[in-house]
This record gives C-alpha cells, sequence and structure tokens, in this order.
C-alpha cells in the first residue's frame, strides 16, 4: 500500500514541472501542453484524495476537469491557429514584441 | 512491495516523461513524451481504484486531445522555433529558484503539516429494519429514542439508513403508540473489509427478539446475485436443491442445520439458477420440508442485487381449530452497490449529485466548439478581402479592353459560351 503522500508530492512535482514549461517555453503549442500536464498533476492529486476519503466525489472533479480541459485545448489550439495565420509565428517572445 | 516497487518505477517514468517533454527542442518529440507521461497518470489511476477515469484518461487525454496537438504541430509546421529571442533572460533561474521553493514548501506542508491524511474515511453503517415477529401487529423502530423505521408490518422491511457506528439502544413500539414491544441494545461496528458495512435489524419469535444480521451489498460477480438465509423459525432448518423430484441421488444440501437466529451468506449464486427445487426442511429430515421456494416470480436470482431470505412462522387461521403455525419464506431484496471507481458508480453520481455541473459543462463544451469554429473561420479575419480583389480586378479589366479594343465591361455584351453541358459560367467581375 502506497502511501498517499507518495502520490501528493508525485503530483506536486508533476505540477512544478508543467509550470515551468509555462514560463521557460516559447513554443505556444509547448506551453498549452504544459498547463495540460498541470492538470493532470492536479487530477492524480484529486484520485488519490478520492481513494483515501474512500468518497467517489474526487473522481467527478477529474472527469468535469478533464471535460473543461478538452474545451480549453479546442478553443486554444484554434485561438493559435488564428495567431500563426496574422503573425505567421506562434514563438511567445515575437508575439509579444510584435504587439499592436 | 510490489505495489511500492510499481510506484517507483512508473513514478520515475512518469517524471522523466515530463522533464523530457520540457527539454525537447522538437515539439513533436514534446507531444509524444507527454502521452508517456498520460499513460503513467492513467496506471496511477488504475492502482487508485479508479478504473474508469483510466479509461477516459487514455482515450480522451492520450488519445483525442494528444492528436489535437500533434495535428496542429504538423498543421502550422511549428516542430521547430528558430534561434532564441530571450528578451526576459532573467526568467529562467528565477522561475527555476520558484520552482524549487514551492516544492520544499509542498514537500514540508505534505509531510510535517497536520494535515489529516491517516486512516480512510468510513461511511456510516446503513441499517435496515425487518419484521418477522408473527404475532406482533405493525411496530415502529427507535434507536436512541429517535425513529429509525415507521409502521413495519409483518413480513416486511425499511429501507436502509445511515446510522453512526457504535452503542445503540433499539426501541419497539407497537406502531403509533409508545407501548415498547421490546427495548434492547445494539452495537453497530464498521466492517473493515468492505466499504459499505450494511445490516439487517431482524425482529422475530414469538415474545420478540432482535438479531443483527450483516448484509453484503459489495458488487456481485457478473450475472450473479447475492442469497444471505435468515431463520427465524422455531426449530433448525436445513436448506435442500432437490434437484430432479425423481432422482433422489441429485439432492444436494445448500446448508444444514441452521439453527433459529442464525444466518448464513451463500456464495454467489448465477442468475439463471432455478430456485423452485430449493426447500427448507426440519434439521435431519430431508422429508419434512417446511416450505418450497416455488413461486419463480417471487423467489428469483436476479444480477446485482443482494437478497435475504428471512424463514419465519406466520399464524395461520388463529382462534379457529385448526390454528397452527407454519414456515413462510420472505425475500428482502436490495441492490448491491456499485464498486468504487466503476463507471456504475461514477454514473449514478454524475447524474444525481453532480447532474447541475454535467449539464454546465456540457453548455461549455458546445460554446468551446462553436468558439473554435468561429476563431478558425478565416472570413471574420479578412472582412475587406472582396474589397480588394475588386480593386485589382478594374484595372485588370481596363486592360483586357485596351488590347481587344473593345469594352469589356460594356453590360449587355455577348459573353462566349462553352456549347454542351455548361449550365452556369462564371460571371467576370463586375463593379
Amino acid at each position: 500500500m502506497v502511501q498517499i503522500e507518495a502520490y501528493v508530492i508525485l503530483s506536486a512535482v508533476l505540477f512544478i514541472l508543467g509550470a515551468m514549461g509555462v514560463l521557460l517555453r516559447r513554443n505556444a503549442i509547448l506551453v498549452f501542453m504544459s498547463v495540460e500536464l498541470m492538470l493532470n498533476a492536479a487530477n492524480l492529486a484529486l484520485v488519490a484524495f478520492a481513494k483515501q476519503w474512500n468518497q467517489m466525489d474526487g473522481h467527478l472533479f477529474v472527469f468535469f476537469v478533464m471535460t473543461v480541459a478538452a474545451a480549453e485545448v479546442a478553443i486554444g489550439l484554434a485561438l493559435i491557429v488564428a495567431i500563426f495565420r496574422s503573425k505567421r509565428s506562434i514563438d511567445i517572445d515575437q508575439l509579444h514584441q510584435m504587439e499592436g | 512491495m510490489t505495489e511500492a516497487l510499481l510506484f517507483l518505477v512508473v513514478g520515475a517514468v512518469a517524471v522523466a516523461a515530463a522533464v523530457m517533454m520540457l527539454l525537447s527542442e522538437n515539439a513533436v518529440y514534446s507531444a509524444l513524451f507527454l502521452i508517456i507521461n498520460f499513460m503513467c497518470v492513467a496506471f496511477f489511476y488504475l492502482m487508485l481504484d479508479a478504473p474508469f477515469l483510466m479509461m477516459i484518461q487514455i482515450a480522451v487525454y492520450a488519445g483525442a486531445i494528444m492528436v489535437l496537438f500533434l495535428f496542429v504541430i504538423m498543421l502550422l509546421g511549428a516542430e521547430k522555433l528558430g534561434e532564441p529571442t530571450r528578451e526576459f533572460r532573467w526568467l529562467a533561474p528565477l522561475a527555476l529558484a520558484l520552482s524549487v521553493a514551492f516544492l520544499v514548501i509542498t514537500g514540508i506542508a505534505i509531510t510535517q503539516g497536520q494535515i489529516d491524511l491517516q486512516g480512510p474515511q468510513t461511511q456510516p453503517p446503513l441499517v435496515r429494519v425487518a419484521h418477522a415477529a408473527s404475532n406482533a401487529g405493525p411496530v415502529d423502530v427507535y434507536a436512541d429514542g429517535q425513529l429509525i423505521a415507521e409502521n413495519v408490518a409483518f413480513k416486511e422491511s425499511s429501507g436502509f439508513l445511515p446510522l453512526a457506528a457504535g452503542e445503540h439502544t433499539i426501541t419497539l413500539n407497537a406502531a403509533g403508540t409508545d407501548t415498547a414491544l421490546l427495548s434492547a441494545p445494539l452495537t453497530l461496528e464498521n466492517d473493515p473489509e468492505r466499504t459499505v458495512s450494511a445490516f439487517t435489524l431482524v425482529a422475530y419469535g414469538d415474545a420478540p427478539a432482535v438479531s443483527l444480521i450483516p448484509d453484503n451489498l459489495e458488487t456481485t460477480e457478473d450475472r450473479s446475485g447475492r442469497l444471505t438465509i435468515f431463520n427465524a423459525f422455531d426449530r433448525p432448518v436445513d436448506l435442500w436443491d432437490m434437484g430432479s423430484e425423481f432422482n433422489p441421488d441429485d439432492d444436494r444440501a445448500i446448508t444444514s442445520d441452521l439453527a433459529p437466529g442464525a444466518s448464513v451468506e451463500l456464495p454467489a449464486i448465477s442468475e439463471n439458477t432455478d430456485l423452485r427445487a430449493w426447500r427448507f426442511t426440519e434439521a435431519g429430515s430431508k422429508e419434512a420440508a417446511l416450505f418450497r421456494l416455488n413461486n419463480p416470480d417471487v423467489f428469483r436470482i436476479r444480477r446485482d442485487e443482494a437478497q435475504m431470505l428471512v424463514l419465519v412462522s406466520e399464524r395461520v387461521l388463529a382462534g379457529t381449530e385448526q390454528d397452527l403455525v407454519r414456515a413462510v419464506a420472505v425475500p428482502l431484496l436490495s441492490r448491491a452497490l456499485p464498486s468504487f471507481g466503476g463507471p456504475q458508480a461514477v454514473g449514478e453520481l454524475l447524474f444525481t449529485r453532480y447532474m447541475l455541473p454535467l449539464q454546465l459543462v456540457a453548455v461549455l463544451l458546445l460554446v468551446a466548439m462553436i468558439g473554435a469554429i468561429v476563431l478558425t473561420h478565416k472570413e471574420d479575419f479578412r472582412p475587406r478581402r472582396r474589397d480588394v480583389r475588386r480593386r485589382v480586378a478594374k484595372p485588370l479589366a481596363a486592360a483586357i479592353s485596351t488590347q481587344v479594343g473593345r469594352d469589356v465591361l460594356q453590360p449587355g455584351l455577348e459573353t462566349p459560351k462553352l456549347p454542351p453541358q455548361e449550365e452556369e459560367q462564371p460571371q467576370p467581375v463586375v463593379d
């Protein structure tokens, strides 16, 4: 039986890796993938707590997070495609410089 | 031990995949590493008793969402960005420092904090009341002075109610009155083996006594149900499966010498089992049949149902010369609880307690769908495109008309047509 703390710490590590991806990568698509990684880390913690407390509600939260993530990806990728069309780049730094 | 080892190995793979996703220069590799990471998380879901979420994790996340990512990367040709034009050089070390600080604080909070993470929360035991005392009328049942079942008639039972584990005093009153028929202490304990412990409180006997019978509401194996037998009759009984009426050799004892007030839980029984050949007999004598389960509409094994069969004594023709006591089997049905984390349990919660969030999420998905269409629809981003074409078209027409020697834009001018199947000629752009 793996302790709940192990899962929560693993979840925190994955979350931080995702956060670093958001902060450090310049590719907008990679930033989005890092956000997905953060959502997954949160999901893992939710499922671990659900198991610990023997309550299914955590599973439902994960279900909703997944649905929202799917919606977010659809919108986000549509935005990236639209930005790429007008600016010919998805480099976040360049987009920042070309502001206006 | 195996579980800890698996956790370490898969956890290491998950973290390594996440790090590689961060470090890969090529976005396609990053996406593939992220898929590995999602697969590892799906494996953890399985370890954490969430098989349904594991399924969606693989199908929706690793499947649909990541394929969408890969598709967009390929579509835009954005595998690699050019030379870095870093504006925020100080960001990388700062992000690293902040991340490490966050990790340290989280680690301290998890390991040293006074957060109550120990011991799984157990739900209070479920209790129902069954009335099997033939000479008592309908009863009200109180636990510590609190009504838990009202007006339970003979051969009937109340629904399951949660009752805190511990000591209780059970009082049976004749329905609607304060005349206590019985008052008895009762100790409820959670069964650590089960997610939900369920009990049936059976009142039986001539001078009513209560007995607490554990019910098993766990999910049954595929296409089978559970049967618990409780003997509320005044003699010990046997239960036989007689098989064929004419062949004495295929008789089979289901349970034997079940004392009054005792119960036995049978192993899972297939839902196709024919109970018509089953009969209760007096203990020791196979011929003295007390009751036959020969009504397939009443005595039937259904899948995902826990059935308690209470053998009670019923007085018939009381007060007359034929006054006698006969045995009656009373089936008490209850649905087996869906297993933790399975699709059935998730679905039940989703369509009861989480109905409103489900609707909201459905609306959100619809909005996202429309939003994606609107955002990627080309026309909306170049509204003046047609004007541009017109402005180009006019001098071109003028150039042609100078070459041909007549005005091509003159209205009413005959345009040459292709003879056979040509229906609609694209009209030249006219201002």
